[in-house]
Parts: C-alpha cells; sequence; structure tokens
C-alpha cells in the first residue's frame, strides 16, 4: 500500500482510539485517580492534535484526501447503510482545529473546575463530546453524521445542565434540546427523503445521483436542521440561554464545535444546494436576518457571556450568508477562524468571572487591564480578530465573504443587513472592552485577581497566537475552489473596514456619554425591544402554549362538558324527557272526568265523520 | 230529524256532557245518570208508540225499575264517600284507597 494514503489512514484512526480508550477506560469500577482529568483526558486530545497534524501536513503538501470505509453495518437487498469515515479538506482541517481549541479548553478547564467535586466525570462529558464531533465531520454517510449530531446535542444538555440544582440551568438544557429536535425534524426528513428517492445515504452516491431530481424537499429539512442547530433566527433562544453552563462548556461547545454543526452539514451538502436557487436565497436572507437580530440584541446585553454567545450566533448568520453565496469555502474558512477568537473570548470571559467571585455583568467590572493585562489584551485582540482588523485571523474569512456579497448580483437587502450587523459587531464589542478593561473597577476588592497560574494563561496565550496567525496560515496553504472577484471599486473593498470603523467611532462616542446624562427621559423603547431579546423568547415560550393549553381547556370544557355530554348527549336525554313525562303524569292522575271528556269527544268527533 | 227524536237525543247528549264535565259533587254527575235515564225511558216509550208493536209495551216500565236500582245503588256510593272522605267532592276521588 501507498506510504502516503497508510500514514493518512493510521494517524486517523489513532486519533479515533487516542481519544476512544481515556472514555473506555471509566467503564471499569475501579476509581479514577484524583488527577485523570489532566494527566488522562488532556493528554489524550494533546497527543490526538499532534497526530493529527499528520494529515493534515500530507494533504497541504500532497492534497491527499482519504475515504475509509471500514464495516458493513445494516445492509438489507436495496440499502446499505456502511461505516465510513472522509478525510476531506474539510475534515482534514477542522479536526486539528478542533483538537487545538479543546486542548486549549481542557487545560483551562482543569483551574476553573478545580473545585468541582465531579471534575472527572465533566472531563469525561466534554470528551464524548469531542468524539461526536469528531464522528460528525468526518461522517461520510448521512447516518454517522446523524449519530454524531444528536450525540453533540444530548452532550450539549449534559453539559449545559452541569450545576442541576439551578432551576435556570435546567430550563435552558431543556430548551437546547427541544430546539434542536425541531431542528432535527428537517434532518430526519431529508435522510429519509433521500433514502426513498437516493437510494444511498453515502454522501458520493447522493451528489451523483441527484442531478434530475428536484431537490427542494430535502434542502429545506437540511436548512431546517441548520437553523435549529446553528441557532438561525426562529430557533435561536437556545443560544444564549445555553450560558448557563460553565465557561469551559460554553467555549467549546457554543462557539467553536457545536454550533457550526449545522452550517457544516450545509457546507457538505454544498455539490446539492449548488444548483438550487430557492435554498440559497433562503440561506441568504436567513443569515442575514439572523446575523442583523443578533447583533441588536448584543448591544444592550449586561452579562458579558451573554454578548460572546449573540456575537457567537451572529457570525454563525454570517456563515449561513456564506452559504448563501454559494461559497462553502470560506464559510468553512470562517468556521475555522471564528474557533480559535471566540473560543479565546470564552476563556478570557471565564478568567475575569472568576477572578471577579462570579460576577458576570459588565456593569460591575472594569479596569481589569491593571488587574488581569494578559487576559485583557487577550480579550481586545480577539474582539479585533472578530471586528475583521485587518491581518488578524478574522480578517482573511470576514472580507472576503464581505466582498463576495458585495460583488454577487444578489439581495442587495441581505447586503444592507450583513454590513448594519458588522457595524454592530464592532460596536458591542467595543462596549465589552469598555466596560471590562477600561476605567475604574466598580467592584469590590474582596479577591485576590493574580494571573499566576499557568494552567489559565497559557490556553489563553496559545488561543490569541491562533488568533492571530490562522487566517494567514490557512490561506495560505488551502488552494481555493471558486475562483474570487479580486477587482472591485474601492469603496466596496474597503466597505467592510469603513463600515468596522464607523460603529467603532459611535460606539467611542455613545462610551464617553457613559457618565453623562444629556436627555431628561431615556428612550427606552429601542433599548427594551434590544434588551428583552426582541421579546422573541417572551412570546414563543409563553404566548404560544398558553393559547394551546386554553384551547385544550375550551375544547375540554365547552365541547365536550357542555356541548357533547350536556346539551347533545346523555343530559338532553334527561332534559327533553322529563316536560314529555310530567305533562304526561299530570295527565293520568286517575281522574273519572278525563277520561269521560275523552269519551265525549271521541264520541262527538266519530258521530261528525260518520254523517259526513 | 223529527223534533221529538231532536229533543229525548239532545236531553240524553246533555245528560252525557253533564256527566262528563262535572265540575265538583258526585250528587250532580248522579243528577245527569238520572237526567240520561230519564230520556232513555222517553225515547223507549215513544218508540213503541211510533211503531206500535205490542212486544216492547213493557220495556219503559223495566227501564225505570232498573234505574231506580241504578240511583239507589249510585246514591249509597254518595253516602259511602262522604262517610269515608269526608265530603262527595269528586276530586278526593283520584287515589285508589279508602
Amino acid at each position: 500500500m501507498h506510504p502516503t494514503s497508510l500514514m493518512m489512514t493510521t494517524s486517523l484512526m489513532t486519533i479515533f482510539l487516542l481519544l476512544a480508550y481515556p472514555v473506555l477506560t471509566t467503564l471499569s469500577p475501579a476509581p479514577r485517580a484524583a488527577d485523570w482529568a489532566l494527566t488522562q483526558v488532556k493528554a489524550a486530545v494533546k497527543l490526538a492534535f499532534f497526530v493529527s497534524l499528520l494529515p493534515l501536513f500530507l494533504f497541504m503538501n500532497e492534497g491527499v484526501e482519504a475515504i475509509i470505509t471500514s464495516w458493513n453495518w445494516m445492509n438489507t437487498l436495496t440499502f446499505d447503510v456502511n461505516l465510513s469515515l472522509k478525510f476531506d479538506h474539510y475534515s482534514i482541517i477542522f479536526v486539528p482545529i478542533a483538537l487545538y481549541v479543546t486542548w486549549s479548553i481542557l487545560e483551562f478547564a482543569a483551574w476553573y473546575m478545580h473545585a468541582d467535586p465531579f471534575m472527572n466525570r465533566f472531563f469525561k462529558y466534554l470528551l464524548v463530546f469531542l468524539i461526536a464531533m469528531v464522528v460528525l465531520v468526518t461522517a461520510n454517510n448521512m447516518f454517522q453524521l446523524f449519530i454524531g449530531w444528536e450525540g453533540v446535542g444530548i452532550m450539549s444538555f449534559l453539559l449545559i445542565g452541569w450545576w442541576y440544582g439551578r432551576a435556570d440551568a435546567n430550563t435552558a438544557a431543556l430548551q437546547a434540546v427541544v430546539y434542536n429536535r425541531v431542528g432535527d425534524i428537517g434532518l430526519i426528513l431529508a435522510m429519509a427523503w433521500m433514502a426513498t428517492n437516493l437510494n444511498s445515504w453515502e454522501m458520493q452516491q447522493m451528489f451523483v445521483t441527484a442531478k434530475n431530481f428536484d431537490l427542494t424537499l430535502p434542502l429545506l429539512g437540511l436548512i431546517v436542521a441548520a437553523t435549529g442547530k446553528s441557532a438561525q433566527f426562529g430557533l435561536h433562544p437556545w443560544l444564549p440561554s445555553a450560558m448557563e453552563g460553565p465557561t469551559p462548556v460554553s467555549a467549546l461547545l457554543h462557539s467553536s464545535t457545536m454550533v457550526v454543526a449545522g452550517i457544516f452539514l450545509l457546507i457538505r451538502m454544498s455539490p446539492l444546494i449548488e444548483n438550487n436557487p430557492a435554498a440559497l436565497t433562503l440561506c441568504l436572507c436567513l443569515g442575514a436576518l439572523t446575523t442583523l437580530f443578533t447583533a441588536t440584541c448584543a448591544l444592550t446585553q449586561n452579562d458579558i457571556k451573554k454578548i460572546v454567545a449573540f456575537s457567537t450566533s451572529s457570525q454563525l448568520g454570517l456563515m449561513m450568508v456564506t452559504i448563501g453565496l454559494n461559497q462553502p469555502q470560506l464559510a468553512f474558512l470562517h468556521i475555522c477562524t471564528h474557533a480559535f477568537f471566540k473560543a479565546m473570548l470564552f476563556l478570557c470571559s471565564g478568567s475575569i468571572i472568576h477572578s471577579l467571585n462570579d460576577e458576570q455583568d459588565i456593569r460591575k467590572m472594569g479596569g481589569m487591564h491593571h488587574l488581569t493585562p494578559v487576559t485583557s489584551s487577550c480579550l481586545t485582540i480577539g474582539s479585533l480578530a472578530l471586528t475583521g482588523t485587518p491581518f488578524l485571523a478574522g480578517f482573511f474569512s470576514k472580507d472576503p465573504i464581505i466582498e463576495a456579497l458585495n460583488t454577487s448580483h444578489l439581495n442587495a437587502w441581505a447586503l444592507t443587513l450583513t454590513l448594519l450587523a458588522t457595524s454592530f459587531t464592532a460596536v458591542y464589542s467595543l462596549r465589552v472592552v469598555f466596560f471590562v478593561s477600561m476605567g475604574h473597577p466598580r467592584f469590590n476588592t474582596f479577591s485576590p485577581i493574580n494571573e499566576n497560574n499557568p494552567m489559565v494563561v497559557n490556553p489563553i496565550k496559545r488561543l490569541a497566537v491562533g488568533s492571530i496567525i490562522a487566517g494567514l496560515l490557512i490561506t495560505s496553504n488551502v488552494i481555493p475552489l471558486k475562483t474570487p472577484v479580486m477587482s472591485m471599486p474601492p469603496l466596496l473593498k474597503l466597505a467592510a473596514l469603513t463600515v468596522t470603523i464607523l460603529g467603532l467611532m459611535v460606539a467611542l462616542e455613545l462610551a464617553s456619554l457613559t457618565n453623562k446624562q444629556l436627555k431628561t427621559t431615556p428612550t427606552l423603547a429601542p433599548h427594551h425591544f434590544s434588551n428583552m431579546l426582541g421579546f422573541f423568547p417572551p412570546i414563543i415560550h409563553r404566548f404560544t402554549p398558553k393559547l394551546n393549553l386554553v384551547l385544550g381547556q375550551t375544547i375540554a370544557n365547552q365541547l365536550i362538558d357542555q356541548t357533547w355530554l350536556e346539551k347533545a348527549g346523555p343530559k338532553a336525554l334527561v332534559s327533553s324527557n322529563i316536560p314529555l313525562i310530567t305533562t304526561t303524569s299530570n295527565a293520568q292522575q286517575g281522574m273519572i272526568k278525563t277520561y269521560l271528556a275523552l269519551f265525549l269527544l271521541t264520541l262527538t268527533f266519530a258521530a261528525l265523520l260518520v254523517s259526513y | 230529524m223529527t223534533p221529538m227524536h231532536f229533543t229525548f237525543s239532545a236531553a240524553f247528549l246533555l245528560g252525557l256532557a253533564g256527566l262528563a264535565f262535572h265540575r265538583t259533587h258526585l250528587l250532580s254527575a248522579l243528577l245527569c245518570l238520572e237526567g240520561m235515564m230519564l230520556s232513555l225511558f222517553l225515547a223507549l216509550s215513544l218508540w213503541t208508540l211510533e211503531f206500535s208493536s205490542i212486544n216492547f209495551f213493557t220495556s219503559p216500565l223495566l227501564l225505570l225499575a232498573f234505574s231506580a236500582c241504578e240511583a239507589s245503588a249510585g246514591l249509597a256510593l254518595l253516602v259511602a264517600t262522604a262517610r269515608t272522605h269526608g265530603s262527595d267532592h269528586l276530586k278526593n276521588l283520584s287515589l285508589l284507597q279508602c
């Protein structure tokens, strides 16, 4: 066998084994060592990362992609389901990035959760999640993808509800599961359609045989699935609620890996989407709406984790817009760069929260730049990368997206919304940095604030390095599949940058107004709309169930109890018969007069009848 | 029909109506019954005279005798009713009890 493919296959199987080994050792009844989490789990992930670099370098050097089909799972006469792993350029690049980010997050989590009595279980959950995610991205057939999909959904539920004594955490976990389930309906619809029409769940066969079909229905199903998993507008409330989980969970699941699963699904299915203009337009408009709506919601939030969560949602909307532009590779590039700086933003927030004794309100922070310089610097780097500052990681993915949007002959409304959302990104990023790092402290000085522990600082530093150079590294080593439009008017080329700088200037001006009162009464309506998340959760979570319950009550009470049972059924029998019975009983009292009178009357009538 | 015919038929029917639509007293019902008997006596007599049939010359007297028995039976019932129910109000005579 050719050495390259042998090395590729071996290293990829090794990654799976390395990740699965710690989980399998937990099946034995012997208790784990106290530092099992740190030594076994983190070491496994670190080792898996270094092993995954091998296929990455092979790919970058030779362009080697591999598809491994290893096991006939369920084979009927007409339908085969196999265990099939696909290591094309998407999964080869994503797996090392996911492992790198997870390695940093696990090291951080060992510090963050060190006082938790069930830390080993926490790390086990994170590892199981990682395995499910890797299964998802390396799946070559829909069945395996579905296994990974559901796996990440379940682990998300378990991890969001980690502090299950807190009612809000349970509600948030339930919300995540229910919204994901609604999206899963779309995925199962698509899978069923493909099984019945394309006769296979293997992606290669699907792409070849789908050319003659009208694919609108399965693509709609896939878009609904992506809406659920990647928190697009309509199924988005679970993502900010998911911040009830510990910060490592937010950093891993709800910024870099799980929420991009929906976008990743659409990227995998891009050969099917690219010929369907309806699906593309839907993605474009849905993504644009999502990115603007969530950016608006992020403007007035006061919880630092919620701001970062909405920022994630906004970037996911941007990825959806990219898919709507028929640029799956750009979307994937944005997934990769976004993983770095978003995870870093979450880790910085976690470090600040822990230093301030679990204070999450940015109105009660301030002046952290003097107290935790490394963390606040990395916060700034992450925010700059997020807004697309030239030559940081976010620039290499965000700017081409905006350029592609500008030079395409598509929806101008989507373009406007996306540009507006880009400026809002700058605004809320500045808001975070201003309230957290700048100014004077607004908290009590109870806890010792330091950055002496390397387990905090090293992951953040590693991710900062990634945030700076990842964009450059990936774009210079990966061949684009579609030629981007390079020449455009200068204003169009600088559109993203201009809009961001404008947003930044507006935000700076607004920030300087925080200690002045120029208006006598504030305009509350826009603030309330943004702060209450557009009133979407209260309406959907309270109003529609209430309508359902009222409908149920009306049916049970008025339809069944009052109508069927009283007016039309048994009681009606009673109420219509009793007057008849009463009248008859009254007539038949046993009085002779009645009978004699009737006799006479009958006699008269008979006589009249006979004579006429 | 002839006026004579009409007279006793009308008397009979009026007596019957009076019996059927009685109001308060049993005695008035019995009186109506007597009236009916009287009209029947009249009818029987006139019938015999009209058709000159010797055979039925005695029937009116027979009817009279039987009507007297029946009247006395009725009056005995009236007295019994007055004894058990206190009066002869017909509205008390609805239950089959003494």
